[in-house]
């Protein structure tokens, strides 16, 4: 059976015909095309899927894409304005926060929700916020100083015309 | 160092980070071809069997079914990363829960997954054997009727046909050594089955172009090697194959391996289409190729001085049902070479068997073998200190390493500074001072590793505008590879790193690239990069000179300019360089190869010491703190150097206390990242990292390898800290609350 979904995926409408059982990580990366999004584990666990379904974490593996239909998709390649980096792109590239980089773009959608949510977060809420997060590279360190350097830095404001200047 | 030097050394951000932070890499499971189909493999859920019938009508007959394959389907050859030893689709016999016995491809992979649940098996149960040293024994179950006979079996003579391989490594002459002990200790260890855990399963997407070309997307790390196994697998000439290189989602020893590579292949035939196979993590855990458990006798003899005099040591490592994983000439694994530790043991005989079981078939994880040695080195170390009643760090003082002493295999060492990583790494936990409480204990263990050798090869080229672009095809697992080569070029034309382009080639770029993994990319992929920019360097040098009427050695390169070394007046830019070469029909174009064929004299040390806390009323073991002194050359890039240390030794930890991947009767248990725990950000304790520079290493700019540094020593850092504590010896691993509050119960009283 399949179903018509609408939804806005990082600002963009789209509208995609899909099996009712197809998930959402599926329908972004073969649907849509935006193999930003990795499948990991495939069971809610390692967190590499993770993108924000009206602003909320949610393990794409495990969500159906018929669930985001009417809803608004964030993935990792709606971080970035066209000219620049979210400061905590930025950040993971500055401070080495990636080294393969297949659960990057959980991490970073991750940590930008943890910063709109908890601005200046302690390092005790950088872990609690991101322990759904698995990393095999760095041991974590890197990751904790980057989400820190990223929350010392100016936000961009929410509205895709005004980042904050740096 | 980095004071000397323009940009080596400089914490430069990844090259490839603007595209890895915005999801524009792409890895091989986002390669999507215009016609590409999905295939699938259906696994064995017998761990010992005949095959005696495959039934295959109804999955052929769903639609979007394209083919539907099994072993009849496929030339007879046997696969292997060195032994030829397994076959691409079982034929016959199954030896492993999860070894693929057909495969199919369909339009989408649900109705891959469907066609595959109306492939029908028949099976005969065969007797089976799991445990290693079971496996030895002589009624047990024979997996292969001649091991000896495969392709590029190793030849040494097998104590019995369920041994893989088996490797000896003898210095000095023991029985004379242990003659001469005035007490021997002998202890045994067990290490666990563990996956690499690289987030990204194994993909490969296989494309067969109308000229017959067959070109290959894989999470590969090793190539070139993939396209000489690929061409014995499909039986096609080599210049028929092409690998493109992908960035790889992580590798860890784990990804070199043609997994479901000549799959892919067969079913791209049957079908026409491009093919992609990608695993899912219960099949990595189910049928990956993870690190080999093992069980490790250790024998030593001290003399009266609490001198090591002499030593024997036998691991026995699971290899599983084929030995086809392993990648080096004795199909063995070298870390059982480090069964001398750190130390000067005159007289040292070692023995490696790895072992035919009804298991997943084992293979290279970071540090092969060696996280499984030096756990029962360095808790065997403190087990024979604690006996002769000194104290750990002084026995070890005793014993260590100094120039001019030989390894078990008899090379020589130079520039050893084990000493130096000990002293730092117990400066920086404090040793010298009390336990803050009781329950609360310190551990400390070392580790020294080789610096990797094998080849490579560089083309850089002067570009119009003054810009470098600079080809390799050395793969990155995740490392920062080619940050490390964009810095070494920089470095030699002193021109700023943001001038040069670093393009990955693929197989067709040169004859050879021996891939990532032993620790040798920044030796030798760095000293490819190093002699093309130093060979590019005398060719700018040239033309400028001709050009600026001055001689050679009056110029010097230096902010992306050829100047005179007194008088600045006199420059040249590397755009008119580049233009005056081109009038002058001066190709600024150079390649270089380097290869590396035997190991350096010098390694690098690791200290890795631990402060535990050991909850006595559940045997709870709390990480306060870790810290690790590194020996190590000059430093590249040190974001990525510490983030290489940092990495390795919290898989180091995840290995000690809390992976495992638990089988029984050959099945596992742990199938998905639920079950087997790898650490999260929760799990980490304080960190100390002390960094002993020393330029004297055979990389570019002096510089060792640290990639397989920091992933050994700290599970018995952490075994010798909780002895330290509690009293309690867990000899193995991972060392869980459950053995701890065990083994406190049968000691009964509290330290």
């Amino acid at each position: 059976m399949t179903q018509r979904v609408r939804l806005v995926v990082n600002g963009k409408k789209c509208e995609v015909a899909v099996p009712t059982t197809r998930r959402l990580i599926d329908c972004l990366r073969y649907d849509l095309g935006l193999t930003g999004t990795k499948e990991g584990c495939a069971v809610g666990v390692c967190g590499a899927c993770t993108v924000l379904l009206d602003g909320k974490i949610v393990s794409s593996c495990l969500t159906l894409a018929v669930f985001a239909d009417g809803r608004e998709v964030t993935t990792v390649e709606g971080l970035a304005d066209d000219a620049r980096l979210h400061p905590v792109q930025q950040a993971f590239i500055d401070h080495g926060g990636f080294q393969c980089g297949i659960c990057t773009p959980g991490q970073l959608v991750a940590a930008k929700a943890l910063l709109d949510e908890i601005p200046h977060p302690t390092e005790d809420e950088i872990k609690d916020w991101m322990m759904g997060n698995l990393c095999r590279c760095t041991g974590y360190y890197k990751i904790i100083e980057s989400i820190k350097q990223a929350a010392a830095s100016p936000l961009p404001a929410l509205s895709p015309e005004g980042r904050g200047e740096q | 160092m980095s004071d000397t030097h323009f940009v080596v050394g400089k914490p430069i951000g990844r090259v490839d980070g603007p595209e890895k932070v915005t999801g524009k890499a792409r890895y091989t499971a986002d390669v999507l071809l215009p016609g590409f189909v999905w295939g699938k493999a259906l696994r064995s859920p017998l761990p010992h069997a005949k095959i005696v019938r495959v039934e295959t009508a109804k999955a052929k007959a769903l639609p979007g079914v394209l083919a539907v394959l099994t072993a009849k389907d496929l030339p007879n050859v046997l696969v292997g990363r060195r032994m030829f030893d397994m076959p691409i689709l079982a034929r016959d016999r199954v030896r492993f829960i999860g070894e693929k016995v057909a495969a199919v491809a369909a339009e989408n992979p649900e109705t891959a997954e469907e066609a595959l649940q109306l492939i029908e098996v028949e099976y005969e149960d065969l007797p089976a054997v799991f445990d290693p040293v079971e496996a030895l024994r002589e009624s047990a179950p024979i997996l292969h009727e001649d091991p000896a006979a495969y392709a590029f079996a190793p030849q040494e003579t097998r104590p019995h046909r369920n041994v893989q391989s088996i490797h000896h490594t003898l210095l000095g002459d023991v029985d004379a050594g242990f003659r001469e002990a005035d007490r021997i200790f002998e202890h045994t260890f067990t290490t666990q089955l563990a996956h690499q855990g690289y987030l990204e399963p194994h993909a490969g997407m296989v494309a067969i172009d109308n000229a017959g070309r067959v070109q290959i997307w894989t999470s590969n790390k090793m190539p070139f090697r993939l396209k000489e196994l690929i061409a014995h697998a499909t039986q096609l000439p080599q210049e028929k194959i092409l690998v493109n290189l992908t960035p790889i989602g992580g590798d860890f020893g784990g990804k070199g391996s043609l997994m479901d590579i000549p799959l892919c292949y067969f079913l791209a035939r049957a079908t026409g289409r491009p093919v992609k196979m990608v695993m899912s993590y219960t099949e990595e855990l189910m049928a990956g190729n993870p690190r080999h458990p093992s069980v490790i006798t250790l024998r030593t003899g001290v003399g009266r001085d609490g001198r090591i005099v002499a030593r024997t040591a036998r691991a026995i490592f699971n290899g599983g049902a084929y030995a086809a994983f392993k990648p080096v000439p004795t199909v063995n694994l070298h870390g059982a070479d480090q069964a001398g530790g750190v130390y000067r043991i005159p007289n040292i005989a070692i023995e490696s068997i790895c072992v035919y079981t009804n298991s997943i078939p084992c293979g290279h994880a970071r540090a092969p073998g060696e996280p499984q040695m030096i756990f029962a080195v360095e808790s065997h170390t403190d087990m024979i200190a604690h006996d002769l009643g000194l104290d750990p760090v002084e026995f070890r003082r005793r014993n260590l390493l100094t120039d001019g002493d030989r390894l078990a295999n008899g090379r020589p060492l130079s520039h050893v500074k084990a000493k130096e990583s000990l002293d730092a790494a117990l400066e920086a936990i404090e040793w010298s001072l009390p336990r803050p409480r009781p329950f609360v204990g310190r551990g400390v263990a070392m580790s020294h590793r080789a610096i990797g050798i094998g080849e490579s090869n560089a083309k850089l080229r002067l570009e119009e505008d003054g810009s470098l672009t600079l080809l390799t095809a050395a793969p990155d697992t995740g490392t920062g590879a080619y940050t490390m080569l964009q810095q070494v070029v920089a470095e030699t034309l002193r021109v700023p790193p943001d001038k040069i382009t670093v393009k990955v080639g693929d197989t067709d770029s040169f004859e050879n690239d021996s891939g990532a993994g032993g620790s040798r990319v920044t030796h030798v992929a760095g000293q490819a990069a190093f002699q093309a920019a130093t060979e590019l360097r005398k060719r700018i040098t040239k033309v400028a000179a001709r050009f600026l009427e001055l001689p050679e050695e009056e110029l010097e390169l230096r902010e992306a300019r050829v100047v005179a070394k007194g008088d600045r007046s006199a420059s040249l830019s590397l755009a008119e360089v580049s233009r005056s070469a081109r009038e002058a029909g001066v190709a600024l174009d150079v390649s270089a190869r380097y290869s590396a064929t035997s190991f350096s004299s010098v390694t690098s040390f690791c200290t890795q010491a631990a402060e535990v806390e050991v909850d006595p009323e559940t045997g709870q073991v709390k990480i306060l703190r870790l810290v690790n002194s590194h020996d190590v050359g000059t430093v590249i890039n040190p974001i990525g150097h510490q983030g290489q240390i940092e990495g390795g030794l919290i898989q180091g930890m995840g290995f000690a206390v809390m992976e495992e991947m638990r089988a029984s009767d050959g099945r596992i248990e742990t199938l998905n990242l639920g079950d087997y725990k790898i650490p999260n950000i929760k799990d980490i304790p304080p960190l100390t990292t002390v960094i002993l520079e020393d330029a004297a290493g055979p990389g570019p700019y002096q510089a060792k390898s640290i990639g397989e540094g920091s992933i050994s020593p700290v599970g018995a850092a952490i075994a010798n800290a909780v002895f330290d504590a509690c009293g309690v010896r867990i000899t193995d691993l991972p060392l869980t609350a459950e053995k701890v509050f065990f083994a406190l119960k049968r000691k009964g009283t509290p330290p």
